[in-house]
């Protein structure tokens, strides 16, 4: 089965992370599906083609096997290849189209979050964010053009100061930002009115896995009674967590945090470095979605909508991944 | 606001200094250690002085510094309130300016002693909650955390330390380093990673830089942060604090003063001249923790629940308030009277 260069070149980028971010990975996918259907050189019979694509979609996931926003493209475009009926011509025409609704639909997600989550957002408010979200940007600049913010605390974010990112695209937007380093959190939490929090991931009970210091932050909110918002697209949803499945979180490098000369001349003390943690629903008080606003307790309700097929196939298999060439043999 | 140290800081990171530099590196003396500083200070300024009014003019300057420098450094202040007493005693008795200076220098030298003693027999009251097999959190950088972990070790107990980097000021790296060259293991984390391992932790031991008569900890920012998420997770907080160390001007409700700095706490100017022109940030030096998450405030007479502390106040000045004159009208009533 012959795999297009230009598929396996977006497979290698997706594995060796040159693309990065959630929403970039989900796009790159539907695009390597769309390119894969458009390239089809095999034999003319509906099968075939059937099981070239599902190959192409096993191989595209395998790339980043934590990445929750990958499998969800794939998902998105191969359940309506998969619930469709027709001659080769036809099928190549419903993975091109799906593929292209489902970037398109991903681009405008941000644009409709933001709309959204500034509907949420109190007139004359302070609102803190942690680490770089583009939907949590979206939330917080839409709601400033509307002259609801007076001012955005944004914390660092170590090891790698995203929050300077935060901090670059608010005022390029005009919204006056205060850098805080992590730790003053607490220390600004009573001035604030809301936190507007991005994701990586949210668990089928409403748990958000986002960048390290997220739960914290929404610790300090809780005990300030500061309303804490998620700005998240609905691909964000992991359909393995419904069967248990538990989200894992990177240790990255020590290197990231202290230089490696430091460590190499420190031998007794381990620098340890997880990327993620897990900010419990009961923190949260809204997760904002392109499809609308939803407690936390309810992300059962997008995953069954969005990712219903994903849902039952993984339920039948007991397993956390979808092999979509064994799907073929039903 | 605060000075950088390189001279102390070439011998521990003489490899990665360049790249701490960028990181934000500006590290801050311990409260003990400011203490001394100011004590040797002052030693030094009090030598040959012709007459009361420059006494008095040394004196005030001091007072200033301070005020600058580590306005919530309630040890400090006491000190320099225990020397003001001592000028208004030598106006009131008519003290030669030599029998005066006589009497400030081994005023100074007793606080030198007091202060590291009384540090030492906290830890010593300290270390006694840490037991076999403990794993421990602290933040920043206290003198008399790491004495209490020297004493631990002394003892033989085998215990476990995870300590944040501790930014603005990155004093955790220098903690980590003690804690390890003392022998025991040391994690070093972000402080964003205090949640994500609070439940890996049996306690947090954390130092201070003033205790208000309420029980409230002033302490490194982030400390309170630390405590709100122990105190979610069960974990027991306990405070070293010598009662030096309590900030008596509170009992008459004065806030404690809380300094701030900005940019050039977290970066080097070569990152800010990377960042956008209009690049603001706000560096708050240290934060309060309320009472109700700290389960025990050691100190030389004991360890104590922090709401008790008028009780050991009563215990030290022998009444209840505590007769103690501010600071501010101390200086005011000598400036008045000297003219």
């Amino acid at each position: 089965m012959k795999v297009p260069d230009k598929v396996l070149e977006i497979a290698k980028a997706i594995r060796s992370m040159r693309i990065r971010g959630a929403g970039r990975i989900a796009r790159a996918a539907a695009e390597a599906l769309k390119i894969a259907a458009l390239e089809y050189s095999g034999p003319l019979d509906e099968k075939s083609f059937r099981k070239y694509m599902a190959h192409i979609a096993d191989l595209i996931i395998s790339t980043r096997p934590t990445a929750v926003s990958l499998p969800n493209a794939v998902y998105y475009v191969m359940y309506r290849l998969i619930t469709s009926h027709g001659d080769l011509n036809k099928l190549r025409e419903v993975v091109i189209n799906t593929a292209d609704r489902f970037i398109q639909e991903s681009i405008d997600a941000v644009r409709k979050i933001g709309e959204i989550g500034a509907r949420r957002i109190k007139n004359n408010s302070v609102i803190l964010t942690h680490c770089h979200s583009t939907a949590a940007v979206s939330v917080i600049t839409t709601a400033y053009r509307m002259g609801k913010v007076v001012k955005v605390y944004s914390t660092e974010t170590r090891p790698f100061f995203q929050g300077r990112i935060t901090t670059r695209y608010l005022l390029e937007a005009g919204v006056p930002v205060v850098q805080i380093p992590d730790s003053a959190v607490r220390y600004v939490m009573h001035e604030v009115d809301h936190v507007v929090v991005g994701a990586d991931t949210i668990a089928s009970n409403g748990a958000i896995v986002n960048k390290i210091g997220t739960s914290q932050v929404a610790l300090a909110a809780h005990e300030a009674r500061v309303r804490v918002f998620v700005a998240a697209e609905t691909y964000k949803f992991s359909p393995s967590t419904v069967i248990g499945e538990l989200v894992p979180i990177e240790m990255r490098p020590p290197e990231e945090i202290v230089p490696r000369e430091w460590i190499e001349s420190h031998p007794g003390i381990e620098v340890l470095n997880p990327a993620f943690d897990v900010t419990p629903p009961e923190y949260i008080d809204a997760i904002i979605t392109e499809i609308g606003v939803i407690p936390p307790q309810a992300a059962i309700l997008v995953l069954m909508d969005r990712m219903g097929w994903a849902l039952s196939k993984l339920k039948q298999g007991e397993i956390g991944k979808i092999f979509f060439e064994e799907t073929l043999e039903e | 606001m605060y000075k950088q140290r390189p001279d102390l800081l070439e011998g521990v990171f003489s490899m990665g200094m360049e790249y701490l530099r960028k990181l934000g590196f500006n590290l801050m003396d311990t409260n003990i250690e400011y203490t001394l500083k100011i004590i040797n200070d002052a030693r030094r300024k009090f030598v040959n002085i012709p007459d009361y009014k420059a006494l008095f003019r040394f004196y005030e300057e001091i007072v200033e510094k301070v005020n600058h420098e580590r306005p919530a450094s309630a040890q400090a202040i006491n000190m320099l309130r225990d020397l003001g007493k001592i000028i208004l005693n030598g106006i009131d008795e008519n003290l030669s300016i030599k029998k005066l200076l006589e009497k400030i220098i081994s005023s100074l030298d007793l606080w030198e002693r007091r202060i590291i003693e009384e540090c030492n027999e906290a830890a010593h009251i300290a270390s006694r909650r840490l037991v076999d097999g403990d794993v421990i959190l602290t933040h920043s950088r206290s003198t008399c955390v790491l004495k209490a972990i020297e004493y631990s070790k002394k003892e033989g107990k085998r215990l476990t330390f995870y300590v944040t980097e501790s930014r603005p000021g990155m004093e955790g790296l220098v903690t980590a380093e003690k804690i390890s060259i003392i022998g025991y293991p040391v994690k070093l984390i972000v402080d964003s990673a205090v949640r994500y391992f609070m439940k890996d932790i049996d306690k947090v031991l954390v130092g201070a830089e003033a205790v208000a008569v309420n029980g409230a900890v002033v302490s490194k920012v982030g400390t309170s942060l630390i405590s709100l998420i122990a105190n979610e997770a069960r974990v027991r907080v306990f405070v070293v604090a010598s009662i030096t160390k309590f900030d008596i001007e509170t009992l008459f409700g004065e806030l404690v003063e809380l300094p701030e700095s900005d940019w050039r706490r977290l970066m080097s100017p070569d990152i800010l001249a990377s960042l956008p022109e209009n690049y603001i940030a706000r560096v708050p030096i240290f934060d309060v923790t309320p009472p109700q998450y700290i389960d025990g405030i050691a100190t030389e007479r004991g360890l104590f629940a922090p709401q008790a502390i008028p009780v050991v106040l009563k215990d030290v000045y022998g009444k209840w308030p505590p007769e103690i004159p501010e600071l501010e009208e101390l200086v005011k009533k000598i400036k008045e009277i000297l003219g």
